[in-house]
């Protein structure tokens, strides 16, 4: 199946690379199609423009700078997000790109008549979030786990009805020894290599 | 006080537009020292660049001469005002942004001997985060509101230990009627006046 991951890091050379190869290496192994964005080498411009803002209900989005995200958008059935968590929650970067991709006519529809928006992505039946934080587990409950409620609600609701998330994070990433970033990276590449086993063998068809 | 009110939305004909010189009006009414941080009307850079990122744990985290100026102004600050819309459920990417690029070590927090991150805004005893949002009040409280969690919890854990906060939130903004808009604006002026 196809699988599309979505990484951001300012620095090419950071764990948070490393983490993305491991996952990409396993994906491929594993016999999946995998594309991958890189929004920092790709220039991505995070900030959400007047125009868009005033523009987000329109019905049609076209915008030559968003049109590839959109396309692989539309054609992965795994979406995997690589990121370090920076105050809680995804960095900047990855936030503008969900504020400006996330458009309508892509990611959601509201049909005549409702408040409440439709998921229109319904080819992604798995969300994967890898990321390191710099504090603890404890911490991050006491601050909200806001990044991993915003993939798992908010992303999740534009998804496929039975969209399965992971949630792959090494917490004290400042404080922990190789052993443990070592033993991450074989836990992330162990999961993505049975992103889709499942006891039914139906996991993974499109619905 | 001296009060920092940051501003995050591109239109500035925006109702968050209005919100904001009702809050400012209000404020400079009550006798309080306000600073505005227009975030979009200065054209601040959203993204963290590779520079900052490896500069961030070094003793000059910050390398933009905008950033630099806000971090001397929060720094001064007693109270925090967040006036933002919400957007799939968190800050805009610029205000998320924000906070990473300026509230940087001996900023927003400082490591102590141990490397362990310390409140670093003690002077900061009050923070109100104003937001729109689109989705309704059951939605939001049930199950996202992750601005409102990393405004009022993950700022909160590095300001003074007897910090006061407050949230006022208009939802459903896109259905609302003027009388509930200007009823709003009410809102935030009677509580910037009782600061």
């Amino acid at each position: 199946v196809n699988a599309y991951v979505v990484y951001c890091h300012p620095d090419p050379a950071s764990f948070t690379a490393a983490l993305r190869d491991r996952a990409m290496d396993a994906l491929a192994a594993a016999g999946h199609e995998v594309r991958m964005s890189d929004l920092y080498a790709d220039g991505f411009e995070p900030t959400m423009s007047r125009a868009e803002s005033s523009d987000f209900l329109a019905p049609d989005h076209h915008n030559p700078e968003i049109d590839e995200y959109c396309e692989n958008l539309r054609w992965c059935n795994a979406l995997v997000f690589v990121y370090p968590t920076w105050w809680s929650g995804q960095p900047a970067m990855l936030t503008g790109w969900l504020d400006r991709v996330l458009v309508r006519g892509v990611a959601w529809e509201l049909p005549e008549g409702r408040k409440r928006i439709t998921g229109q992505l319904t080819n992604v039946s798995r969300l994967v979030s890898i990321t390191s934080h710099g504090s603890s587990k404890l911490i991050n409950v006491i601050e909200g786990e806001t990044g991993r409620r915003l993939i798992g609600r908010s992303v999740r609701v534009l998804c496929h009805r039975f969209a399965r998330t992971t949630w792959l994070a090494l917490y004290n990433i400042d404080r922990s020894s190789l052993v443990e970033r070592e033993a991450f990276l074989d836990r992330v590449e162990q999961r993505m290599r049975r992103l889709w086993w499942s006891p039914t063998g139906l996991a993974g068809r499109r619905w | 006080m001296r009060v920092v009110v940051v501003v995050a939305h591109p239109d500035p004909d925006s109702f968050n537009h209005a919100i904001a010189s009702t809050a400012v009006a209000s404020l400079t009414r009550a006798g309080h020292a306000v600073t505005v941080l227009d975030l979009y009307a200065e054209e601040f850079r959203t993204a963290m660049s590779y520079d900052e990122r490896q500069a961030y744990h070094s003793d000059r985290p910050l390398l933009d001469p905008m950033a630099e100026r806000h971090a001397g102004i929060v720094k001064r600050a007693e109270a925090l005002v967040f006036i933002y819309p919400t957007w799939w459920s968190t800050l805009p990417a610029i205000l998320k942004g924000w906070l990473e690029r300026v509230m940087v070590p001996g900023v927003g927090f400082v490591f102590d001997e141990h490397q362990r991150v310390r409140r670093g805004l003690t002077d900061v005893r009050r923070i109100v985060g104003i937001s729109t949002y689109g989705a309704t009040r059951l939605y939001v409280r049930a199950l996202t509101d992750n601005g409102r969690r990393t405004v009022m919890r993950a700022l909160r854990l590095n300001t003074a230990l007897a910090t006061r906060r407050s949230w006022l939130a208009l939802y459903e903004v896109d259905n609302c009627s003027l009388d509930q808009r200007q009823a709003f604006l009410k809102r935030v002026e009677r509580k910037m006046r009782s600061l």
